[in-house]
């Protein structure tokens, strides 16, 4: 894993697009750029998807777009769980830093 | 080198030039019924060499490389040249084919469809193909199965079936002892001995079939038919194939493609007759 | 020999033209064992071709499409690890020649990912890769002291997820070589081209490439770095070169380089008995991609270990080698 500390806002980079495909309750994405295929499921997909635009996103401001769709339970909780996807996600190359 | 051959095997050509007589010798015996390729250009070259110089004539010791090799690759007696001939083969079209996603499966057809078999060294994905394929199949390969990436067909690649151990006896009574090359006895995984496909078979080698039925076999258990979930059907299927990842997009379009449209189920069995009694069922059943 | 032949065709495409099946049997081979088969398949393009050579070479481009790819894929691992820690990364050799989009790049096999940091910042850089999930190749001590001491980069690292490679050099030649380039001016110098990566300078590139072949090397894969030196050479500045190799102690291999490159890919040129020697070496490659005449090959590979060390400590590393049932391929 990099190093995250004061790591505060996260983006996606258009060249990082993938092809995604759902096999029964998983995702597969194939990212071109690195030639891989991860194994993802919920909420990895939509957490991508709100990211789509390509602006900077801080976890706080994910929690807020993906609760208008899905109930994610008590606030801090969920913000954590959702800042360590997002931080694997960098780690994969996916998303990055903004 | 001193002694070489040219085969034709499904969409693969491969020179395979040896620094002894008999493995070539063996090859052009066993591969008599295919086409003469002597003079084309081959896709792959394999090379059966010394080890050292000494090692031609004392206690001979075969290195297998190519085009394609293993640095590490561990040599080989000269009394199973002929397997070390086809693992030259084989380790080009793993290390080397770039035209089809390769399976590590095997592979039968019927009436113009393919069941499609996969699973380790062991697993009796070998016999059965062998056994099917004299029962009213047509044979089109024991180690590797080529998914065609823009039509979604599997090609034949009918090399001569590797048998091993008890699976010897058990083919050799199905199919006469004249479709059968010496015994390599002793080998790093026990006594082996090939086995000569069908001449229809090898006619056909050129003839693919759309896949209709994925099984996952193991030998040596208790009866037993199990579903498998896609995510890991597409797991076990992309650890089974070796060139996968060097295929990029075209291999994750037409293997999600597969997944999610061919039926797949994992059995066990105990004999060879009891899988066969399995695999008709679940060909009525499902394909 | 066989790898003339290949080497004519990387000369004269057109010369195919004459080729029969056994001909070219022998030359697809040659190009295979010296890594040369996308590049061949590059300087083929739009050469008429038997039906039977149309798909190899096209699975060869790409397949080197796939290599830069993942090349710059790892270049952009390792940028990333490195964020934060104010160190110039310069990347070698293959990845360097894709990224800049360089003619040395097309069709070019690419390995592990080389790439050149400032020695006093080896630590920073060995701890924040560490962190980013490569780790050691696993080496048995003596040779990992061996590195550390005498070479001119730290032991192999691989990435545990990706399975790839990285090689980190603070220099460009072992420490023990008789030319001692200079790497902090290669590193002042180097080039900016993408998301924080550098490559170096038109000269230094081409320094690098000789260094790596004739100053270090024992030839293996010596045909594919003299093309990548053919292919640079025409970027740079005959004066500014020359001069860039005086200050690098490396005058002597670049001239020799230029004439290699101009007697085997270019329009000819002087050879001293010397350079006929070292062509023959990187020549020796048979119709089935065998290396031939394995005496001068095994001259080159004690040669190229007496280049870097010091005859007696020459002596202990191919015994300890030996020992561990080591040869020269």
């Amino acid at each position: 894993m990099p190093d995250l500390d004061g790591v505060t806002a996260y983006r996606r980079d258009e060249a990082d697009a993938v092809a995604t495909c759902v096999l029964d309750d998983l995702t597969l994405l194939y990212h071109h750029r690195s030639g891989q295929t991860h194994m993802v499921i919920s909420p990895v997909p939509e957490i991508l998807e709100r990211m789509a635009d390509g602006a900077p996103v801080t976890v706080q401001a994910m929690h807020d777009r993906l609760a208008r769709d899905y109930d994610l339970g008590p606030v801090d909780d969920a913000v954590v769980e959702i800042g360590v996807h997002l931080d694997a996600l960098v780690a994969l190359g996916l998303v990055r830093p903004a | 080198m001193k002694h070489a051959i040219t085969l034709r095997i499904g969409p693969a050509t491969f020179r395979i030039g040896s620094a002894w007589r008999q493995p070539i010798a063996d090859l052009a015996r066993l591969y008599a019924a295919y086409p003469d390729m002597g003079g084309a250009i081959a896709d792959f070259t394999v090379r059966l060499q010394p080890t050292s110089l000494a090692r031609r004539w004392v206690r001979p010791s075969i290195f297998i490389t190519g085009d394609h090799g293993l640095a590490d690759a561990a040599p080989m007696s000269l009394a199973h040249g002929l397997l070390a001939a086809e693992m030259g083969m084989n380790l080009q079209m793993a290390l080397g084919w770039r035209r089809h996603l390769l399976l590590h499966a095997s592979s039968v057809e019927k009436d113009g469809r393919v069941l499609v078999m996969t699973g380790e060294s062991g697993s009796g994905k070998s016999t059965l193909a062998a056994l099917l394929g004299e029962r009213g199949w047509r044979f089109m390969g024991d180690e590797f199965a080529l998914l065609d990436m823009d039509s979604g067909a599997i090609l034949p690649f009918p090399r001569l079936v590797s048998l091993k151990n008890r699976a010897i006896e058990v083919v050799t009574q199905a199919v006469g002892d004249a479709r059968m090359g010496p015994l390599l006895a002793a080998t790093a995984k026990g006594d082996i001995r090939h086995m000569v496909p069908r001449t229809d078979a090898v006619a056909r080698m050129g003839d693919g079939g759309m896949p209709a039925l994925l099984l996952f076999p193991r030998f040596g258990h208790d009866a037993a038919v199990r579903p498998l979930g896609q995510g890991e059907i597409f797991m076990r299927l992309t650890q089974a194939s070796t060139n996968y990842v060097a295929l990029g997009e075209a291999a994750f379009t037409a293997l999600t493609r597969f997944v999610a449209h061919v039926p797949a189920r994992a059995i066990d069995f105990p004999t060879g007759d009891d899988a066969i009694a399995m695999v008709d069922r679940l060909w009525e059943e499902l394909a | 020999m066989s790898a003339v032949l290949l080497v004519r065709t990387l000369r004269d495409p057109a010369s195919v033209g004459v080729l029969d099946a056994d001909g070219w049997n022998r030359l697809l081979a040659a190009a295979r064992a010296e890594r040369l088969i996308g590049t061949l398949a590059y300087r083929l393009e739009g050469v008429a071709l038997p039906d039977a050579v149309r798909p190899i070479l096209g699975d060869a481009r790409r397949d080197s499409g796939r290599e830069a790819q993942q090349a710059l894929w790892e270049a952009d691992r390792a940028a990333q690890a490195l964020r934060g820690l104010d160190v110039k990364l310069v990347l070698l050799k293959g990845a360097a020649y894709v990224a800049a989009d360089l003619r040395a790049g097309q069709g070019r096999f690419i390995g592990d990912l080389d790439i050149l940091v400032p020695r006093d910042a080896m630590p920073a850089v060995e701890a924040a890769l560490i962190v980013a999930g490569w780790e050691w190749v696993k080496e048995d001590p003596y040779d990992d002291a061996y590195y550390r001491q005498w070479m001119h980069e730290l032991p192999p690292m691989i990435h545990v997820d990706r399975d790839r490679m990285i090689d980190v050099h603070h220099t460009i030649l072992p420490l023990t070589a008789r030319q001692t380039p200079d790497a902090t001016a290669m590193i002042a110098d180097a080039v900016h081209i993408i998301d924080g990566l550098y490559i170096l300078s038109v000269e230094d590139r081409i320094v690098h490439s000789v260094a790596h072949m004739l100053a270090d090397g024992d030839m293996q894969g010596g045909l594919r770095n003299l093309w990548d030196i053919y292919c640079l050479l025409p970027d740079a500045d005959p004066a500014a070169l020359a001069a860039r190799a005086t200050r690098h102690g490396v005058a002597a291999h670049v001239r020799q380089a230029r004439r290699l490159a101009g007697a085997v890919y270019g329009a000819g040129a002087r050879l001293t008995l010397w350079d006929r020697l070292v062509r023959a070496r990187l020549l020796a490659r048979d119709g089935w991609g065998r290396e031939s005449r394995k005496l001068l090959v095994f001259a080159f590979f004690v040669r190229s270990h007496w280049l870097r060390m010091p005859p007696l400590m020459l002596a202990r590393h191919l015994l300890t080698k030996w020992r561990k049932g080591h040869r020269p391929q």
